[in-house]
C-alpha cells in the first residue's frame, strides 16, 4: 500500500515536472521571436538570454509606417471583417431553410450543399480557371466570397435551431406573427451563441486566409499579411537593401544600424498574433463548452 | 385517404409567402456552390485532354496519365505524401491522446487550465507564422537552437537543409501546432468516463497504471475509434499550407507532396491537363478513402453513424 502511494507521489511529480518542460517547449519559440521583434543590437551576435539586448520598437514602427508592409495588414482586416460578416449573413439564413424538415426540396439541399461537394470537385486547376475566367484574379472579394457560404457551419446553425423549442415560435404564431418575423424576433436571437462561436471561428480563417492569396493574388498591392509575410521569411536576398528603405522612411540614417530581417519578419508575426491573442478567451470559452467539438467530429 | 389530404395540403403550401421567404434565403449558398463548386466539375475533363502548340484543344484519352505515371518527381510526391500520412497514424495520432491521458492525472487545477491555455493557442496561428517561428528558431545563423549547440562546444547544423530530418520537423511542428486543440476532444471524453468504475478498480487494488489500463482507455475507446476513422477520408487533404512554406530546393527530394506537385505544375508552370490529372488521381484515392470511413463507421459507432 505505501509503496504504491509512494509511486503514485512520484509519477505525480514527475507528471507536474514533464508539463512544465512541456509548457516551456510551448513557449520559448514564441518568446524567442517576441525578443528578436524587440531587439536592434547587431547581427551575428551569440546570446542564449531570452530578452533583448538592444530594446526597441522600431521594426513594429517599420509594420505601421511601411505601406508594403501595412497594405496587406489592411486587406487582411478587410477580408476578415466583410468575410465573416457576409458569411454569418448567408449561413445562418440557409441554415433556417435547412431547419424546415417537412419543406420540399429539403433533401436536395442537402445532397446539393454536403454530399455532392464532399464526393466531387473540379480540383485546383479547374477552379483557378474558372476565377481567372471570371476575372476575379487579384480582387480582394475572391478571397472572402467564394467560401462564403460553408455548409458545414449551416449544419451546425441548423442543429442549433433545432434545439430551441418548438413552443416559443408555435406561440409567436399564434399571437399573428409572420414567419419572418419568427425568425429575426425569436430564432436569431436564441441562437445568438452559437452564430457568435461560428464567427469567432470562421474570423479566424479569414484572418489567416493564405492559400487562396497564394492562387489567386499576383499583385503585392493586393496581398494578404500571412502572404507578405511569406514573401519575407522567404525573400532574404532583397531584404537588407529593403530595411534601408525603410529606415530612410523613418527618417533614420541607414548606416547607424545593422538590422536583420528577422526582426522585422518577427515584429510581423507578432502582430499577426495579436488580434487572435485578443479573442483568444472568447474562442476558448466556446470550445471548452464543446460547442465545437461537433465540428471537429466532421 | 390521410395521405392525399396532406399531399394536397402540401401542394397548396409549396409556394405560399413562408415558403418562397425559406427558398429566397437558401438561395445565396446554393447559388455560390453553384458557381465555385459545381462549374469547375466539369473541367476535371481536362485530365483527359491537350493543347496543341497553336492552341487547339484535342482529345487524350489517358495519355495524361501515362505522362504522369512515367514521371519520378510524380512517384517522388505520391510517395512523400504517403510517408506524411504514416507520420500522422504513427506520432501525430497517439499524441494528443497520450496528453490528455497525462494532463487528466493532474488535479491541481489551476496548473490543468494554463496548460491547456497555452498548449491550444498555437492551433489557430496560421501555418506561416508557425513555419516562421521554426525557421527563424533552426535558423544556421541567428537561430536560438543552433545558438544553444554551439554554446555546449558543437557545430551549427541546417536542420531545414536536410531532406532526411524533414519529415520528422514537420511532424514535431504538427505535434507543437495542434495536439493541444486536438486533445480538448479526449479531455471531453475522459470527464465522462464513471467515476464509479475508478472506485471499484481501487476496491479491486488496481493502481493508478492499471486504473488507466482497464477504466480509463475503455472508456475513451469509441471516441479514439471513431476520430480515427473519419480520419481516413482527409489523409492527403491539409497539410498544403505547411509544406508550401516550409519547402526549399534542399529538401524537395522529401517535402514535396501531392497538392503541392499539382500547384507547382497547374498554376506556376501552367500545365493545366497534366496538374488535372494529378488532381483526378487524387481524389479518386480520396474518395475511396471516404467510402472505406463511411463503411468502417457504420460498423464502429453504437449507433451505425455513417459519414455520408
Amino acid at each position: 500500500m505505501l509503496q504504491r502511494s509512494l509511486n503514485e507521489k512520484i509519477f505525480n511529480v514527475f507528471n507536474i515536472i514533464g508539463f512544465f518542460l512541456f509548457t516551456l517547449l510551448m513557449l520559448i519559440p514564441i518568446m524567442f521571436v517576441i525578443k528578436t521583434s524587440l531587439d536592434i543590437s547587431q547581427i551575428g551576435e551569440v546570446q542564449l538570454n531570452l530578452l533583448p539586448v538592444e530594446p526597441s520598437l522600431l521594426f513594429y514602427r517599420m509594420v505601421i509606417r511601411d505601406e508594403s508592409v501595412y497594405r496587406p495588414f489592411l486587406n487582411s482586416i478587410i477580408i476578415t471583417v466583410s468575410g465573416t460578416s457576409l458569411s454569418m449573413i448567408i449561413n445562418a439564413l440557409g441554415a433556417y431553410t435547412l431547419s424546415k424538415r417537412e419543406l420540399a426540396g429539403n433533401r436536395f439541399f442537402i445532397y446539393f450543399l454536403v454530399i455532392i461537394p464532399m464526393l466531387f470537385g473540379g480540383g485546383i486547376v479547374p477552379t483557378y480557371l474558372l476565377i481567372r475566367a471570371l476575372g476575379l484574379i487579384d480582387t480582394l472579394p475572391v478571397l472572402f466570397v467564394p467560401n462564403a457560404a460553408n455548409a458545414w457551419n449551416m449544419i451546425l446553425i441548423r442543429n442549433y435551431y433545432w434545439s430551441i423549442p418548438k413552443s416559443l415560435s408555435e406561440s409567436a404564431r399564434i399571437d399573428g406573427a409572420q414567419e419572418f418575423t419568427v425568425f429575426f424576433k425569436i430564432i436569431l436571437p436564441l441562437a445568438k451563441p452559437v452564430l457568435a462561436a461560428i464567427a469567432l471561428f470562421t474570423g479566424v480563417g479569414y484572418w489567416n486566409t493564405f492559400m487562396a492569396a497564394v492562387l489567386y493574388i499576383r499583385d503585392s498591392r493586393k496581398y494578404t499579411f500571412p502572404v507578405k509575410l511569406r514573401e519575407l521569411i522567404i525573400l532574404g536576398g532583397d531584404a537588407e537593401k529593403n530595411l534601408e528603405e525603410m529606415l530612410m522612411q523613418l527618417g533614420l540614417d541607414p548606416t547607424e544600424y545593422f538590422l536583420s530581417i528577422e526582426g522585422l519578419s518577427s515584429a510581423m508575426m507578432i502582430t499577426s498574433m495579436v488580434p487572435i491573442i485578443i479573442v483568444y478567451p472568447y474562442l476558448q470559452k466556446y470550445f471548452a463548452k464543446g460547442l465545437m467539438i461537433g465540428s471537429i467530429k466532421g | 385517404m390521410a395521405s392525399s389530404v396532406s399531399y394536397r395540403k402540401n401542394e397548396k403550401k409549396l409556394l405560399n409567402k413562408t415558403n418562397i421567404m425559406l427558398y429566397i434565403m437558401i438561395l445565396p449558398p446554393l447559388f455560390l456552390y453553384y458557381l465555385f463548386r459545381y462549374v469547375p466539375m466539369p473541367g476535371i475533363m481536362l485530365a483527359f485532354q491537350r493543347y496543341t502548340i497553336s492552341g487547339f484543344k484535342y482529345w487524350a484519352g489517358f495519355e495524361n496519365f501515362k505522362y504522369v505515371f512515367n514521371t519520378p518527381f510524380f512517384w517522388r510526391a505520391f510517395r512523400n505524401n504517403w510517408v506524411f500520412v504514416g507520420f500522422s497514424y504513427v506520432f501525430i495520432t497517439p499524441s494528443p491522446i497520450l496528453f490528455a491521458l497525462m494532463l487528466n492525472e493532474i488535479r491541481v487545477r489551476w496548473y490543468k487550465k494554463t496548460v491547456q491555455t497555452i498548449s491550444t493557442l498555437p492551433n489557430f496561428v496560421t501555418w506561416v507564422v508557425i513555419a516562421g517561428i521554426f525557421m527563424q528558431l533552426l535558423s544556421p545563423t541567428r537561430g536560438y537552437v543552433n545558438q544553444v549547440i554551439e554554446f555546449f562546444g558543437g557545430e551549427s547544423i541546417y536542420f531545414l537543409s536536410k531532406p532526411a530530418l524533414f519529415p520528422w520537423l514537420f511532424t514535431f511542428m504538427r505535434i507543437w501546432k495542434g495536439v493541444g486543440y486536438s486533445s480538448i476532444i479526449y479531455l471531453a471524453a475522459l470527464a465522462g468516463v464513471d467515476p464509479q468504475l475508478y472506485e471499484a478498480a481501487v476496491i479491486d487494488g488496481a493502481g493508478r497504471l492499471k486504473q488507466t489500463w482497464h477504466v480509463t482507455l475503455p472508456g475513451i475507446r469509441n471516441t479514439i475509434v471513431v476520430l480515427i476513422v473519419l480520419s481516413f477520408s482527409r489523409v492527403l487533404n491539409g497539410m498544403f499550407e505547411p509544406i508550401f512554406v516550409l519547402k526549399n530546393a534542399y529538401i524537395e527530394s522529401t517535402a514535396e507532396i501531392l497538392s503541392t506537385y499539382i500547384y507547382n505544375l497547374g498554376i506556376t508552370r501552367g500545365k493545366y491537363y497534366l496538374a488535372t490529372a494529378i488532381g483526378l488521381f487524387k481524389s479518386l484515392i480520396s474518395m475511396f478513402l471516404l467510402f472505406m470511413a463511411n463503411f468502417l463507421s457504420k460498423r464502429v459507432t453504437e449507433d451505425g453513424r455513417s459519414i455520408l
